[in-house]
Formats: C-alpha cells, sequence, structure tokens
C-alpha cells in the first residue's frame, strides 16, 4: 500500500459488520485512534441497537486556525451534504470529542451498492471534516473566485496544535506546509523524501502535476504567518494548485492528499527505518558467518555416525 | 573497488597482519588477573606506537597495539546528513551486538565510529588470517550497506514522491 485511503479501515470493518447482523443487538464500545492525531469512538447500545454513536475527537487546533464550535469552518455543511438523512449531528457532542454523528442503520440505502458507498463515506469522516475548510478553497479555485471575506493566508489544521497554511488566489492556490518531526532520523530521511518530490516532478510524465518546492526557510507565501508557525525541522514544501487539479472528481483526492500529506511522508518515513532495520539485521547475520568462518575445527567437529574409529563388538562375534 | 579503496584496504591488511603477534601476558599488579594492556594501559613498556592509516580526511584507521592486545578504530566517511544518520544507526545496531561478534569493542573510541579490540585469547581461538580478513570484509560490508541504504532511501522517496503527484493528474 503505498497511497493511504481515505476511509478508516477499522470503522468501515465496524459498520459493515454492524449492518451484516443488524438484527442480532450487541454492544460495541470502541476507542482507537488514526495517524496519532485523530481519536474515534463507537458506541452501540442493548436498548437500540439500531442507533450508533460515532465520536471523533480532532487534533487541537493552534491559535492561527479559524474553528467555530470545535471544528473546522465549513465542516457542518460538508457532513450535511455528505451524509443526507442517514446520519444526525448531536449537539453538544459528548465530553472530551468534537463532533457526534447519529447514524441510523435502519435508514441506510437499501441497495448493496449504495449502501457500501455511504459507509465508505462515513469511514472516510475524516476527510469529510478536517478537509472541510480546503475543500471549500478549492472549490472556489475550480470556479476561479476566491471567498469573499477572506485574504491572505488561510490556516488549516492537519496535526495537534500544528497547521498548513493556503494561499488563495483566484487562479490558484499555493499550499504550504512546515514539516516538523520529532526524531533526528525521521528529520533527515523526511528531508531527503521531500528533496525527491521536487525532483519527481521534474520527470516528464508529471509535467501536469501541481509544481512543487521545497526550501529549509520559510517561502515569501507565509511572511504574514505568525512566527512559532515557522520553525520547521524538516523544512517547507509548497504546491501550486491549478484549476485543473481540483476538476470535477479530482477534487476529493486532492483534498484527501493535501490534508494527510504529512501523514502520508510519515508513514513512508516509519516504513523506511523498518526496512533498514530488517536489512541490518540480516547483514548482522551475514558478519557473524563471516567471523564464523575464522574459527579452527567448527567443520571437522560435525563427523558423520559411519565414521567411527572404533568397532562395538557383540560376544556373539567373539 | 575504487583503487584508493583497495590500496587503503591492503595497507590495513599489511599492518594488521605485523602487529597481530599477540602472546599471553598476566596483569602486573593483580595476581590472576589478565587484562588486554592496550585497554589499561598500565605500564608504558607493555604499548607499542599506535599506527594511523588515512584514506582521506574523514576516513581513517587507528590501530593501536600492545603485548597482549591489540585495538583497531575505524572512522566512517559521512558525506552529508542521510549518511551520517545511516552510519550512526547502522554502526550503533552493530555495537550492540557486540557479544555475538566476540572482537567488537560496545563503544567506539572517542573521535571514531567503530572500534574493535583483538586480545591473544582471540587469536588463539581463530585463525590470524582469516581474523584479518573478517576486519577488512566488515570494513568493506560497511561502506557498501551504507551507500545500498542510502540508495534504497532515496529510490524509495522518489516512488513515494511519483505516487503522490499521479494523483493530481
Amino acid at each position: 500500500m503505498i497511497l493511504l485511503q481515505s476511509h478508516s479501515r477499522f470503522l468501515l470493518q465496524t459498520l459493515l459488520n454492524r449492518v451484516q447482523n443488524l438484527e442480532k443487538a450487541v454492544e460495541l464500545d470502541y476507542h482507537w485512534v488514526e495517524f496519532d492525531d485523530v481519536r474515534y469512538h463507537i458506541l452501540v447500545s442493548m436498548k437500540n441497537p439500531n442507533a450508533l454513536l460515532l465520536s471523533v475527537s480532532l487534533p487541537i487546533p493552534p491559535p492561527e486556525a479559524v474553528f467555530m464550535g470545535g471544528l473546522p469552518f465549513g465542516a457542518i455543511e460538508a457532513i450535511k451534504a455528505a451524509y443526507g438523512v442517514a446520519v444526525q449531528i448531536l449537539d453538544p457532542p459528548r465530553d472530551g470529542f468534537n463532533l457526534t454523528l447519529k447514524l441510523n442503520l435502519g435508514k441506510l440505502p437499501p441497495d448493496e451498492e449504495h449502501r457500501y458507498a455511504l459507509l465508505v463515506k462515513i469511514a472516510s469522516v475524516r476527510e469529510v471534516v478536517l478537509g472541510a475548510p480546503l475543500r471549500v478553497v478549492l472549490k472556489h479555485l475550480s470556479s476561479r473566485t476566491v471567498i469573499p471575506g477572506i485574504d491572505g493566508l488561510l490556516a488549516i489544521v492537519h496535526r495537534s496544535k500544528e497547521s498548513f497554511f493556503l494561499d488563495p488566489q483566484p487562479d490558484k492556490v499555493t499550499v504550504v506546509f512546515p514539516m516538523r518531526f520529532k526524531d533526528s532520523v525521521d528529520i533527515a530521511f523526511a528531508t531527503s523524501f521531500l528533496q525527491e518530490f521536487v525532483e519527481a516532478r521534474r520527470t516528464a510524465g508529471l509535467n501536469n502535476a501541481p509544481s512543487c518546492l521545497w526550501s529549509p526557510t520559510p517561502p515569501l507565501e507565509l511572511k504574514e504567518a505568525p512566527a512559532e508557525a515557522l520553525s520547521a525541522n524538516a523544512g517547507f514544501v509548497s504546491f501550486v494548485i491549478l484549476p485543473r487539479h481540483v476538476e470535477g472528481k479530482k477534487l476529493d483526492r486532492t483534498v484527501w492528499n493535501l490534508s494527510t500529506f504529512h501523514a502520508y511522508v510519515s508513514y513512508h518515513v516509519k516504513c523506511s527505518e523498518g526496512f533498514m532495520h530488517t536489512r541490518m539485521r540480516r547483514r548482522v547475520e551475514s558478519m557473524i558467518q563471516a567471523l564464523d568462518r575464522a574459527k579452527p575445527g567448527v567443520e571437522g567437529r560435525k563427523k558423520s555416525p559411519n565414521s567411527r574409529s572404533f568397532k562395538r563388538l557383540s560376544l556373539k562375534e567373539v | 573497488m575504487a583503487t584508493s579503496l583497495r590500496l587503503y584496504l591492503t595497507c590495513i591488511r599489511n599492518t594488521l597482519e605485523a602487529a597481530l603477534c599477540l602472546q599471553n601476558f598476566p596483569c602486573q599488579e593483580v595476581e590472576r588477573h589478565n587484562k588486554p594492556e592496550v585497554e589499561m594501559k598500565t605500564s608504558q613498556e607493555l604499548l607499542l606506537n599506535s599506527i594511523l592509516i588515512c584514506r582521506n580526511e574523514a576516513e581513517k584507521c587507528l590501530i593501536e597495539t600492545s603485548i597482549n592486545s591489540l585495538r583497531i578504530s575505524l572512522k566512517v566517511k559521512q558525506a552529508d546528513e542521510l549518511e551520517n544518520i545511516l552510519t550512526k544507526k547502522f554502526l550503533r545496531f552493530l555495537s550492540m551486538r557486540a557479544e555475538a561478534f566476540q572482537v567488537l569493542r560496545r563503544k567506539p573510541v572517542q573521535g571514531y565510529d567503530i572500534s574493535f579490540l583483538i586480545t591473544n585469547f582471540h587469536c588463539e581461538e581463530m585463525q590470524k588470517r582469516k581474523l584479518i580478513d573478517f576486519i577488512v570484509q566488515f570494513m568493506e560490508d560497511i561502506e557498501k550497506e551504507i551507500s545500498e541504504l542510502k540508495m534504497s532511501v532515496n529510490t524509495r522517496g522518489r516512488l513515494v514522491a511519483t505516487e503522490f503527484l499521479k494523483q493530481f493528474i
């Protein structure tokens, strides 16, 4: 799996399971975390097996990001547009969560295909909620307008206390990610990965991809950004999104890819480290073998059982 | 293999062959103790001159000898940040498994990346030529492994980037 999928696999599995065994009333109470920043909670009670409560806790927003009632702007509208009647937003949400959705499993579309599509959509609640502001901006880009009332930089939260920035203009949107990693190994890997993004963009097949820049210092677009947002230990990546990148169906994919860019890079950095460890383990084994070759008599000691130097005599033979 | 690397390794091999003539030597101060003199440095007479072999500024090899033990310390080339991290990780990984290697020192000598300590007991247990072979092979392997690791990180980065950018087309 190279690309991250937009639905939470576990959530989709749970929902499918629940839908298939609707007549059996069970109690569910699951907590889990995805990408280290979004927390989910599912609750189904015995009393009302058709209702499923799904709560989502989003990363803590930094001061510069625009949040309304605990959600990124545009999120409520996005939820309503995506889910329709099957989902109800509970206000206020459960304690410790930003959003609680009440799913009525009885009201799902009857035919298999539509139901599955809706469940996948519900499982990608992260994309819908966190990607909402980005979606609004990119939608305006496809019609070549800017959102009225917003000029200059727009900060969108993507990790706890961290945000990335949009510089919306009628004909393009510049997306700038300050990349931060905790570990010095992660930083070195990520830096080399990010430089590969710039290199890869130059190859012939990717001429139509958004142009991509990496720099260790904040780019010009960020000159209005608050100072604490400008400390990134793995540099800054910027993508220039043009209207052709958000046409029609591409919008969903672009929103998802941009809003999980950090998770994507970080996932591959970790994979790389894992791969490195497997390799090093193998190398250590071959080196130990090389050292064992230096010890004399290791091969000689294992004699075959037939080559005994004495013969056991039995009484009968004497 | 590059010529300079071959010359460097040949030089180390010859030096080791000359230097690896160790004999048993019990401790002079404590009865029934037997310590590697190159580490303890209890007496000046027991130590020999140390030899420094350099391939270039970044790559060198220090060979310190004494009557009953010999210490080899290596400094590995680190051209950039990524190579530096990879070298550090790999050599740390090896040092942590020093028991399996017997001749590997748990901690490198200051200023070097990895050190070996060979005592007369190792020489009794193992064939000297093969032991030298191992050290030289080890140096070759480290160099090869690090460049391969670096290449694999870069290839992966390229693949990851290409797949990501393809999504927008």
